[in-house]
């Protein structure tokens, strides 16, 4: 069973790659196999469709994600220390797993069809938003940000980062990306802060 | 000379009555209480809707009447929002199975003792307990519910709600008459004569023979006037000087002022004391039996019991009326808009034991102030013995006289007094 | 049971619905004739309060029953009630606190600084009667449930075991949640987050304020009145077994960015969070329609 839970995964890390250079909709199962030199046969053992593959990757995103976010919340750092952690982690996969970042922005958010089946609402990053989620109640429980809706506060927070490595992976921003944490973190703290 | 002083209880608590005796009569008489819960402080900076939970706690016997004045209050502060003829109907229904489990316990359990009566327990415990979950089976638990709110009722009864009324209320009116008079409950409405009650069976006979074997009809006679606030079905507001009756009164008129002595409030009409209570609504309603107890002996603890105890008939009828009534299709709750940020409000209701007034004052959305008047202030507590309604009762009268009789021949709330 | 015990009620600040709510038990008649009562409030007595407390030095009970807040200056006719309060304790078996106020406190300890349940302020406890404390049940509820006054008084009459927590509640009845055997559990279990007063569905714990996921009691498991109960009807539980009742804001429920603030007993935010967010990826039609709607 690990056994097996583990090659699902490297070939969720190796599709993830092929996605980000070829686009999802032109990476076909054979060529998913081909390039973690597994046949198509072979990987339908793992797989049973691409949506499947797609599905499980994004799990494997969020989780990603989560585990990172999750170190964060159990610390006993300020929301505001906390903010600029939860920046750095988005943007330094970004900077390290564009796939993951690519793969969360173009194909999650943009072709929910995919997802239709199985990765219902939210259910599929759920790790992560529960974190997030996590981060904003202690917040407010702890009086440092302002009480509001969850999707208000969500939106902003995460709507910023995506526009920000959207940019980056445009290659349209002029600076390092790490360079804006400072910077973009005091502006979510002032725009969230109580 | 030496005072008397005299605990008396089993009134919901307790309250301390003290008198001299001069030449074998009772003067100076003055009631005293032990305590004061605070209500009207704990519920000051809270938010509207939170005295709705709490001020049922002021009394574990009448408690569905101050939701109800509460919620009056609340909803007269917002500018009384529409109800639906159903939640209307149910909150009267719930109130009046109040008053009527009010009426049994009052009856066996407080009066029948002092007369020496050996009725069973049951005749206490069976229709209170029926009452009682009639009222749970529409707002969820009794006592010590808050099911109705601004707008309506939080409940959606249905056809099984229906027939438990239904069929409890039958038992109720067995309850009656098995327990207070035998004889068609609706007769007792239309009665004229109370010769014809006493020549009947039941309790209600029994202790109306006893009271007058002994002497003791025409006891506990005080001012002869009434007073009622609330209005409803059965129920008619006014105001009644012996037999004179005058429409609509104004809560802006009521006084309240502290008696330092008696560690409550008194509460006066436009500078006069009042009785409320089961014989001031039925003298203001004109109900033929108890004004004929009235032209007969007075304002007495005799007209006192027959009009609580006579009063469960009508309460019963009004039930019967109520639950026939109910549309179930209708809603229960009409969301009535956000609370306004200041405003005053007042809620009015009937009681067991008589008028209970309720007035909220709303300031930056929370509460400001609150006061609660209860029926056993108006009739127990005076700023002025020589007006006040109990001292009117028990000034003068003989020492050998059923003191305690006459005090409880007015169903005294302790608990109430002393919110 | 080869003598009658005998039970004494004793009120302090309270507002007498504990007492009223005892006549309320279905099997009330045969239980008075198992005990007898050395005073309640409401019911036949061997003695008047009066007499008690003239000679309550030179008196006993089995079970003592108290029901009110305590309160310090509280005395009737020159007896100070902590003085009586002490006598009986000492030479009681068993001391029961009947309701929240005489167990925590309750409503009316907000009227005035001397004021306290007999073992605890809120959830602090005290030492004024700790030697008694062994010997105390605390039955909180505002009021509480007459079955449970009554089982546990003849479980104490009979001598079997019974098992309490921390704040000496029997956990028969306080070791469960007023949530449990709610009408609504389905509209929490799948996080149908809509409700609307006046009507039988939908759940009160994500708008209305309902405490019941974590207020200890068994309102839903032991009907009240044999009938239902509040959160039956559609009125939230306003947590009135916990130490902290009442708290502020009793119809809306507290949130942080849209997370509840208090969450079921014992259930960690991550676990909740996990959970709700499953449950929320699906709309199941059922809990979107009236349950009387007629059906094509």
């Amino acid at each position: 069973m690990e056994e097996k839970r583990d090659r699902k995964i490297q070939i969720v890390v190796g599709a993830l790659k092929l996605f980000a250079e070829k686009g999802y909709y032109r990476s076909t199962i054979p060529d998913i196999a081909g390039s973690l030199g597994m046949s198509s046969g072979n990987l339908y053992n793992y797989f049973h469709s691409k949506e499947e593959l797609a599905q499980e990757a994004i799990r494997y995103i969020s989780s990603y994600l989560a585990i990172r976010i999750r170190e964060v919340n159990e610390s006993k750092k300020s929301s505001r220390e906390k903010i600029e952690d939860i920046v750095r982690i988005y943007f330094e996969t970004a900077r390290d797993e564009p796939q993951m970042i690519d793969f969360f922005l173009r194909v999650y958010l943009s072709n929910r069809e995919v997802f239709s089946d199985g990765c219902e609402g939210m259910v599929c990053v759920n790790e992560f938003i529960t974190e997030i989620m996590i981060f904003f109640e202690e917040g407010v429980a702890n009086e440092e940000l302002r009480n509001q809706d969850f999707f208000t506060a969500f939106g902003l927070f995460m709507g910023y980062l995506g526009g920000m490595v959207f940019l980056y992976g445009e290659r349209m921003l002029p600076k390092a990306l790490e360079s804006y944490i400072e910077d973009i973190s005091e502006n979510i703290y002032r725009a969230l802060g109580v | 000379m030496s005072r008397t002083l005299r605990l008396i209880e089993k009134v919901e608590g307790e309250v301390s009555l003290s008198y001299r005796v001069e030449n074998g009569r009772l003067r100076a008489v003055s009631t005293s209480f032990f305590s004061s819960r605070g209500i009207e402080k704990i519920l000051r900076n809270r938010e509207a809707m939170d005295a709705l939970v709490i001020n049922p706690r002021v009394c574990g016997i009448c408690g569905h009447a101050h939701l109800m004045a509460t919620v009056r209050a609340l909803e007269s502060a917002m500018g009384n929002p529409k109800l639906t003829a159903k939640a209307e109907a149910l909150r009267e229904l719930t109130l009046t199975l109040e008053m009527i489990q009010n009426h049994f316990k009052w009856f066996f359990l407080t009066i029948a003792p002092l007369l020496g009566m050996k009725s069973p327990i049951q005749a206490a415990i069976e229709p209170s307990r029926t009452a009682a979950s009639m009222i749970a089976v529409v707002a969820g638990q009794y006592p010590h519910n808050s099911y109705a709110i601004p707008g309506g009722v939080v409940c959606e009864p249905t056809i099984r709600e229906k027939s438990i009324l239904l069929y409890s209320l039958e038992k109720l009116i067995g309850y009656f008459t098995r327990y207070i008079v035998d004889t068609d409950f609706r007769s007792i409405e239309e009665c004229e004569k109370i010769e014809n009650i006493l020549r009947m069976d039941g309790y209600l006979p029994q202790a109306m023979r006893l009271i007058m074997e002994r002497g003791w009809e025409r006891l506990g006679r005080s001012r002869d006037r009434f007073i009622v606030f609330g209005e409803n079905g059965i129920f008619r507001q006014g105001k009644s000087m012996a037999t004179r009756y005058y429409p609509s009164l104004r809560p802006d008129y009521i006084e309240e002022s502290f008696v330092p002595e008696s560690g409550a409030n008194s509460v006066r009409y436009r500078g006069r004391h009042y009785e409320t209570g089961p014989l001031a609504r039925a003298m203001v309603a004109k109900r033929p039996l108890i004004r004929e107890a009235h032209r007969r002996y007075g304002d007495s603890l005799l007209s006192r019991i027959m009009a609580r105890v006579c009063e469960i008939a009508s309460l019963l009828h009004y039930c019967r009326e109520l639950i026939a009534g109910i549309d179930l299709s209708q809603e229960s709750y009409i969301e009535p808009g956000e609370f306004p940020q200041s405003g005053v409000g007042w809620g009015v209701v009937e009681a067991a034991r008589g008028s209970l007034i309720h007035r909220v004052e709303i300031e930056e959305g929370l509460i400001a102030d609150y006061s609660i008047i209860t029926p056993t202030q108006w009739n127990l507590v005076a700023s002025d013995a020589e007006e006040g309604i109990l001292h009117g009762a028990l000034e003068g009268e003989s020492a050998d006289a059923p003191i305690e009789l006459i005090f409880k021949s007015f169903d005294v709330c302790s608990v109430c007094t002393t919110h | 049971m080869a003598e009658k015990k005998l039970l004494l009620w004793l009120s302090q600040l309270a507002c007498n619905a504990n007492a009223h709510s005892l006549l309320n038990h279905p099997s009330l008649e045969e239980f008075q004739k198992s005990f007898d009562w050395l005073y309640h409030p409401l019911l036949p007595s061997l003695s008047s309060l009066d007499e008690i407390l003239d000679n309550y030095e030179e008196m006993e009970c089995d079970i003592l029953l108290i029901d009110g807040a305590l309160c310090a200056g509280l005395s009737k006719k020159g007896v100070r009630m902590r003085d009586m309060l002490e006598h009986f304790a000492k030479s009681c078996s068993h001391i029961l606190t009947v309701g929240t106020c005489a167990t925590y406190g309750g409503i009316f300890s907000a009227g005035g600084e001397d004021r306290s349940g007999l073992h605890f302020d809120g959830e602090k406890r005290l030492d004024g009667f700790s030697d008694f404390f062994e010997k105390s049940i605390s039955l909180p509820g505002c009021p509480v449930h007459p079955e449970i006054v009554v089982s546990v008084i003849t479980a104490l009459a009979q001598g079997g075991s019974l098992p309490l927590d921390s704040y000496r509640r029997p956990k028969e009845y306080y070791g469960y949640t007023v949530h449990d055997g709610c009408s609504r559990n389905e509209y929490f279990e799948y996080k149908i987050d809509r409700h609307d007063f006046g009507h039988l569905e939908g759940c009160m714990f994500y708008e209305h304020g309902c405490r019941g996921t974590y207020s200890a009691g068994s309102c839903n498991m032991i009907l009240w009145n044999g009938v239902s109960s509040k959160t039956r009807v559609g009125e939230p539980c306003h947590g009135c077994t916990e130490a902290d009742f009442p708290t502020r804001g009793l119809w809306r429920t507290e949130k942080h960015m849209g997370i509840p603030a208090r969450l079921p007993l014992g259930v960690s935010k991550r676990a909740y969070l996990s959970l709700a967010g499953v449950a929320k990826a699906f709309r199941i039609d059922r809990f979107h329609r009236r349950i009387l709607e007629d059906e094509e």
